[in-house]
């Protein structure tokens, strides 16, 4: 079996679940309090994706970078070697969507090859929905993106996201 | 120094180093326990970058130090997983040439400094910083979902306005007919009223009268409310003013036995103000002064020189039931009406302090009251007062 380790960073404002995401697809675990990161955590998972008719052993090396504007500076230097990328926003905040396009951007300037998915994250919380899956469906065509609308808290998607990235990490 | 000095300042400043060699590969570990505790001595002989995840992504920087092309590398704030007592623990990872004795460089110094402490006092700052934001945004939402909601009341008010000034627009119109008919008929214009019809028709007649004067209200109520009240501003002489208004209520007056009492200087100046406007709030306060005072109470009208520059001053005062403490405050709120009005029987839709209100502040004065239980109650407003004596013929 073929072991490949990529890199792959989690980019969105602050508090739109991006460290709750990967604690989901690690741990399979939610923490209801939101707990701001500073700086960058490293996770990492192993996952077997396919690839034509073989099975790749995949390790993601899950970059959680800091979402406030403080770590601009940082997050650039962090986001140097990325293979992937996940841009997360929180559907209870519309103006999370629009930020995404600064992150898809800065990401392309430093790692052109990047593949980019999109999280529409918190779809639990629909009655609070400020942003519409259509207006995510728009997002994600301008970002040339797939896109997932997923909780962290209930685990929607968020599986489905990482493997689906996973195969475009190992195509 | 000895070596177990630097070993203590590398424990005191919760500091660990790696070498490597040029290849990366780990050829010594040492420093601070609290870092190196459980692993160090597996690392010798392995990769850097597979021990250091977060150096992965840095390997061209790596190799310009190894080139002597960059000075150093630094990785702040990592995370990593919690310690017994549950903290984040945060560690700066920085990468330095290793250099010989002729300043080749051999391999890399990978620093690891325990940084916990700031990193925590860091994050509780951004945590705080996120949270507010957050409130702020949710604050910043809900005003936009107020504001919305308030153009929605804002119309509809509008509408409101429009319809009852609608309403009271078509009510006065037949309503100015019935009295005038009213009044031919008990004039005797139309033959001979036996008893009992005179005093059917007066009946009809203070109704009709009433009815007109809340069409009036009303109408007032929402020019005021949609800022369509103009006044037609003159000199006036007040007193002349107030001795209109006076005739005009003493049939009132007269029936109740109330004695109204005018207490005006010699010489009071003249006011600008809407001479039809002013006799309505002056007529409004002494009908609310009857009407509020048992049969025989005096009443009083004073006019004077105020104590604020530039204004006369209007005073009614009753001796009647008095207005409640808790109630004085809302006594000029449209419809609002006293619970002494029960008490006293007094018809009234709660209007008429509301508009002399805005009568008065559309003239630029004020008007206020003060008020016992039992005592009676005094009525209190300014107009702007004008320098020229009033024509001779009118004092």
């Amino acid at each position: 079996m073929i072991s490949l380790s990529k890199k792959v960073c989690l980019l969105g404002d602050f508090a739109v679940g991006k460290t709750s995401l990967v604690r989901r697809f690690v741990y399979n675990l939610f923490e209801d309090k939101y707990f701001s990161t500073i700086g960058v955590k490293v996770s990492r998972k192993v996952v077997a994706v396919p690839r034509g008719d073989e099975i790749i052993e995949l390790t993601l090396m899950l970059w959680d970078l800091a979402g406030s504007e403080e770590f601009d500076d940082v997050r650039i230097s962090y986001m140097r070697g990325a293979t992937g990328a996940v841009a997360v926003c929180d559907l209870t905040r519309p103006e999370t969507l629009a930020s995404l396009h600064d992150y898809a951007q800065t990401l392309r300037r430093v790692s052109p090859q990047a593949q980019l998915i999109l999280a529409a994250n918190k779809v639990d919380l629909a009655d609070q929905a400020g942003a519409s899956a259509e207006q995510v469906r728009e997002l994600a065509a301008q970002l040339a993106a797939p896109y997932y609308l997923t909780s962290a808290k209930n685990g929607a998607q968020v599986e489905t996201l990482f493997r689906h990235l996973g195969r475009l990490l190992v195509a | 120094m000895h070596p177990t000095d630097d070993q203590a300042i590398l424990q005191d400043r919760k500091i660990a180093y790696v070498v490597t060699d040029r290849n990366l590969t780990v050829i010594e570990v040492s420093g601070a326990a609290s870092i190196l505790q459980n692993w160090s001595e597996s690392w010798l002989g392995h990769p850097l970058l597979e021990l250091v995840p977060e150096l992965m992504g840095s390997e061209q920087a790596l190799a310009g130090i190894l080139a002597d092309q960059l000075p150093r590398l630094q990785i702040p704030l990592v995370n990593r997983d919690p310690q017994t007592d549950g903290r984040t623990t945060y560690l700066t990872l920085v990468d330095l040439p290793r250099r010989d004795a002729t300043g080749q460089i051999t391999g890399l110094i990978h620093l690891i400094q325990d940084v916990t402490e700031i990193g925590c006092l860091e994050q509780r700052l951004m945590q705080q910083r996120n949270e507010l934001r957050l409130l702020q945004d949710e604050l910043n939402r809900q005003n936009l979902q107020l504001a919305a909601a308030n153009t929605e009341l804002r119309r509809l008010d509008e509408l409101k306005s429009a319809f009852v000034s609608i309403a009271a627009h078509e009510l006065r119109t037949p309503l100015t007919s019935i009295v005038g008919y009213l009044e031919m008929l008990l004039d005797g214009d139309a033959g001979a009223l036996n008893q009992k019809q005179t005093e059917y028709l007066g009946t009809v007649e203070a109704s009709a009268a009433r009815l007109l004067n809340i069409a009036h209200d009303l109408l007032d109520m929402t020019r005021i409310e949609t800022g369509h009240l103009e006044l037609v501003l003159e000199t006036v002489d007040l007193l002349a003013l107030a001795n209109e208004v006076i005739a005009e209520l003493s049939p009132q007056l007269d029936a109740r036995t109330q004695p109204l009492d005018l207490h005006a200087p010699a010489s009071l100046p003249c006011v600008l103000c809407d001479p039809l406007r002013v006799a309505q709030i002056m007529g409004n306060l002494i009908n609310n002064a009857s009407k509020y005072s048992p049969p025989g109470s005096p009443i009083s009208l004073k006019l004077a020189v105020s104590d604020e520059p530039e204004f006369i001053q209007v005073s009614v005062a009753d001796q009647g039931v008095g207005i409640p403490d808790l109630e004085r405050a809302k006594i000029f709120e449209p419809f609002f009406r006293a619970s002494t009005s029960a008490l006293m029987n007094a018809n009234g839709t709660g209007l008429g302090l509301s508009i002399a209100r805005a009568l008065v502040e559309l003239h630029g004065g004020r008007i206020w009251v003060d008020s016992a239980p039992d005592t009676g109650t005094i009525f209190q407003f300014t107009l702007p007062l004008v320098h020229c004596p009033p024509p001779p013929a009118e004092r």
